[in-house]
C-alpha cells in the first residue's frame, strides 16, 4: 500500500518520520480530490478511463471464472453454449479433491510450516526490532539492509546452495520437511520485518517501554502484556502474510522434493485435471481472502505495510 | 576492584548515553556494572544482533557464498570458464529469454500500472472503488504461483473457454501464435501480478503530484506537454523506474507459474532445475552454480539500483 514509497523515506531519516505509513495518505487523497472538481470534464478522457478500467477489471476477474468453470462445471468447453451455460454445475470435483488423504498430509504439512517459520521470524526479529526502536536506532539500517538480501536470491537460486552445502556438512538436515523452516523464515524476513517495524512506530514504541519500565516491569511483561498486544495488528499482518508466502512457494519444496501444498496442487492435477483445478482455485481464494484480511485489518488501524517487502 | 573507580564514573556516563536509552538509568546494581564500562552498553544491541545474524549466514549467505565460490573455481581452480559458459550456448538463450520476459513484463506491467494509477486519480465517484483496487492489488500481487497459471490455463490453454469461444467466433489463437508457452504467453500471465504491484509502487507518488505545481506551471505559461517534460515527468520518473526495476526482478525470478505453463521451457530458473536435477554429468554442477551467480548478480545490481531511485523519489514524496 502506502507504505511502499513511505518505509524508503522513513528508513533513510532515522527516527524522522514518525508516522510512516499515514502521513501521506491523507494529503494524497486531498490532492486527488481537488482537481477532479476543477478541472473541466472531457467525455472523451472519462470514455477512456473507464473503458481502460472495465478491460483491465475483465483480465483480473474472468481468468477465476474460468477457473471455476472449468472446476465445477461438467460440460465440455466445446458443447458450451448459451442452452449449457447455466446447467450441470457441481462442487463434486472440490468433494473428490477433499477426500484425498494425500491433501490434508500436504496441507498439514504447509500449515506447521507456516506457523513454525512465523513463530521463527518473530523470534529472531521482534525482540532486535523492539531494541531498534527503544535503544539503539542505529540498528535499524543494519536490520533495514539485511533483511532485504533474501530479495537478492530466490527460491530456486538458494536451494542450488542449500543443496551444495547441506548435503555435504549436515546430510540428514534435509530429509524431514521441517527443514525447509529456516529458509522459509529466510524469505518471509522482509515484510516481517516491515510489519513489525511500522507498528512499533505507531504505537510509539519508546514511549510505552520507558513507562512500563519506570513502572517496574521486568523485559517479559515489557515485552508480551506491554508490546505484543499493542502491534496485535501488524503481528496479524505478518502472519498473514507469511502464510501466503509458505501457502504459494514451489520451488524450493519441489526441488527439495518435499510435498507442501504447492507441490501437491502439481502432482495432483496431473492425474485428477478437473480436481486439481477445483483445488487450486480453492486454495487461491483461501490465500486472498487471508492477504485480504490483513489488508482490511491494517487499513482500519491505520497502518500501512507494504505486501511487497519494502 | 577494578569496577570501584569506574563505577564513579557512573553518574558521569549515563545521563549521557541514557538520551537514546533512557530505560537503563534504573538499572539495578548488578546491571550497572555492566553497563559502566563504556561502550559495552552500546555493544550490548550488537550483541542482540548476533543470533540474527548467523542465522542469515548459516541459512542465507553460507549458502549462496558456497555456490559464487564455486562458481569461479570450476574443477576446483581459479577461472571463470563455468561463468562464461552459463551465457553461452543453450544457456544464453534461456538469459536472453529470461531478460525479455521479465522485461516486457516489467514494460507492460508498469505502463498499465501507471495507467492504473493515473485512472484512478481525481476519481472519487463510486466511493467504494478505490478502496477495493488498493486492497485487490495489495492480494493480487501476491497471487503467483501454481494456481495462477492453472487459472490461466483454464482461461487461454488450448482447452480454455476463450480459446473455444473465439474459435466458435472463427478466431484460432493457437493459429495466430498464442500459447501460454511462449514468452507472449507466459508474459500475458504475469502481467496479472505485475500490474497491482506496480500499481502499489506508483499510486503514493502519482496522488502526491500536487495540484500547485501544475497552477504553477500553468501561470507561467507552460502547456501540458511542458509541465509534464519539466515537472511532472522527473518527479514521477524515479518512482516509475524504481516499479519497473522491481518488476523486473519479480519476473526474473518467478518460478513455479513458468514451471507450470512450460516446464521445458527455455529460462533461467528453469535452466538451473534442469542443471540442479542432472547434476550427475561430472562439471554440471559448475554450470548450474554459474547460472545462480549470475542470478544473484543481476536481482542484486537491480535492488541497489531500484534503491537508489527510490532515495530520489523519496525526495518529493516527503513533506
Amino acid at each position: 500500500m502506502s507504505a511502499v514509497a513511505t518505509s524508503g523515506v522513513a528508513h533513510d531519516v532515522t527516527g524522522g518520520a514518525e508516522q510512516p505509513a499515514d502521513s501521506r495518505r491523507p494529503t494524497g487523497a486531498g490532492a486527488g480530490r481537488r482537481p477532479g472538481a476543477a478541472r473541466r470534464r472531457r467525455p472523451g478522457l472519462e470514455a477512456v478511463r473507464w473503458t481502460f478500467l472495465v478491460v483491465l477489471g475483465l483480465y483480473f476477474v474472468v481468468p477465476q471464472l474460468a477457473m471455476a468453470r472449468f472446476a465445477f462445471q461438467n460440460v465440455p468447453v466445446v458443447l458450451l453454449d448459451q442452452h449449457t451455460l447455466l446447467s450441470r454445475w457441481s462442487a463434486a470435483s472440490l468433494l473428490r479433491a477433499l477426500h484425498e488423504p494425500a491433501l490434508w498430509q500436504a496441507t498439514r504439512t504447509s500449515a506447521l510450516l507456516a506457523v513454525l517459520t512465523l513463530v521463527l521470524d518473530l523470534a529472531l526479529l521482534l525482540p532486535l526490532a523492539v531494541v531498534a526502536e527503544v535503544r539503539a536506532p542505529r540498528l535499524r539500517t543494519v536490520l533495514a539492509t539485511v533483511t532485504l538480501l533474501p530479495w537478492v536470491v530466490p527460491p530456486i537460486a538458494l536451494v542450488v546452495g542449500v543443496a551444495a552445502t547441506f548435503r555435504t556438512v549436515a546430510p540428514g538436515f534435509l530429509t524431514s520437511p521441517l527443514a525447509l523452516v529456516p529458509f522459509y523464515a529466510v524469505w518471509a524476513m522482509p515484510f516481517t520485518y516491515r510489519a513489525i517495524d511500522s507498528g512499533l512506530r505507531a504505537v510509539n514504541a519508546r514511549t510505552l517501554v520507558e513507562a512500563a519500565r519506570s513502572l517496574g516491569a521486568g523485559l517479559p511483561t515489557v515485552l508480551f502484556r506491554v508490546l505484543m498486544p499493542n502491534l496485535s495488528a501488524s503481528l496479524v499482518a505478518a502472519g498473514g502474510l507469511t502464510a501466503a508466502l509458505v501457502l504459494g512457494e514451489f520451488a524450493f519444496a519441489s526441488l527439495l522434493l518435499k510435498t507442501t501444498l504447492p507441490t501437491y496442487l502439481v502432482d495432483y492435477q496431473r492425474d485428477a485435471p478437473q480436481a486439481g483445478m477445483a483445488l487450486a482455485l480453492a486454495v487461491m481464494v483461501l490465500t486472498a481472502l487471508a492477504l485480504g484480511a490483513v489488508v482490511h485489518l491494517l487499513r482500519r488501524r491505520g497502518l500501512g505495510v507494504s505486501t511487497t517487502g519494502f | 576492584m577494578t569496577e570501584l573507580p569506574l563505577t564513579g564514573v557512573t553518574p558521569v556516563t549515563v545521563p549521557d548515553v541514557s538520551t537514546s536509552a533512557g530505560v537503563g538509568a534504573v538499572a539495578s546494581p548488578a546491571r550497572r556494572s555492566t553497563a559502566v564500562r563504556r561502550g559495552w552498553r552500546a555493544d550490548g544491541a550488537t550483541v542482540a544482533l548476533v543470533p540474527f545474524l548467523v542465522f542469515v549466514g548459516v541459512f542465507l549467505l553460507w549458502p549462496v557464498g558456497a555456490v559464487v565460490v564455486h562458481s569461479v573455481t570450476p574443477g576446483g581452480s581459479l577461472g571463470i570458464g563455468a561463468l562464461v559458459r552459463a551465457v553461452s550456448g543453450p544457456y544464453r538463450s534461456a538469459f536472453t529469454n529470461s531478460l525479455t520476459l521479465a522485461g516486457a513484463s516489467a514494460v507492460i506491467g508498469g505502463v498499465l500500472g501507471l495507467a492504473l494509477a493515473f485512472a484512478l486519480r481525481g476519481l472519487q465517484r463510486p466511493a467504494w472503488l478505490r478502496p477495493t483496487i488498493d486492497a485487490w492489488s495489495s492480494v493480487a500481487s501476491q497471487l503467483g504461483g501454481v494456481p495462477l497459471a492453472f487459472a490461466f490455463v483454464a482461461l487461454v490453454g488450448t482447452q480454455g473457454v476463450l480459446t473455444k469461444g473465439l474459435a466458435a467466433l472463427g478466431v484460432d489463437l493457437a493459429g495466430a501464435g498464442f500459447s501460454l508457452s511462449t514468452l507472449p504467453g507466459m508474459t500475458f500471465v504475469y502481467l496479472y501480478f505485475e500490474i497491482p504491484l506496480m500499481f502499489l509502487v506508483v499510486a503514493p507518488a502519482v496522488s502526491g503530484l500536487r495540484t500547485t505545481w501544475r497552477e504553477a506551471a500553468e501561470l507561467m505559461g507552460a502547456g501540458p506537454v511542458r509541465y509534464w517534460w519539466a515537472v511532472g515527468g522527473p518527479v514521477l520518473a524515479p518512482s516509475v523506474l524504481g516499479g519497473m526495476l522491481l518488476l523486473f526482478i519479480n519476473a526474473f525470478s518467478a518460478y513455479a507459474t513458468a514451471y507450470v505453463l512450460n516446464s521445458s521451457g527455455q529460462l533461467v530458473p528453469l535452466a538451473i532445475r534442469f542443471v540442479l536435477q542432472g547434476n550427475v554429468i561430472t562439471g554440471e554442477q559448475d554450470l548450474g552454480y554459474a547460472l545462480v551467480t549470475w542470478t544473484v548478480a543481476l536481482m542484486a545490481a537491480g535492488l541497489v539500483l531500484m534503491h537508489l531511485l527510490r532515495r530520489r523519489a523519496a525526495r518529493w514524496s516527503r513533506a
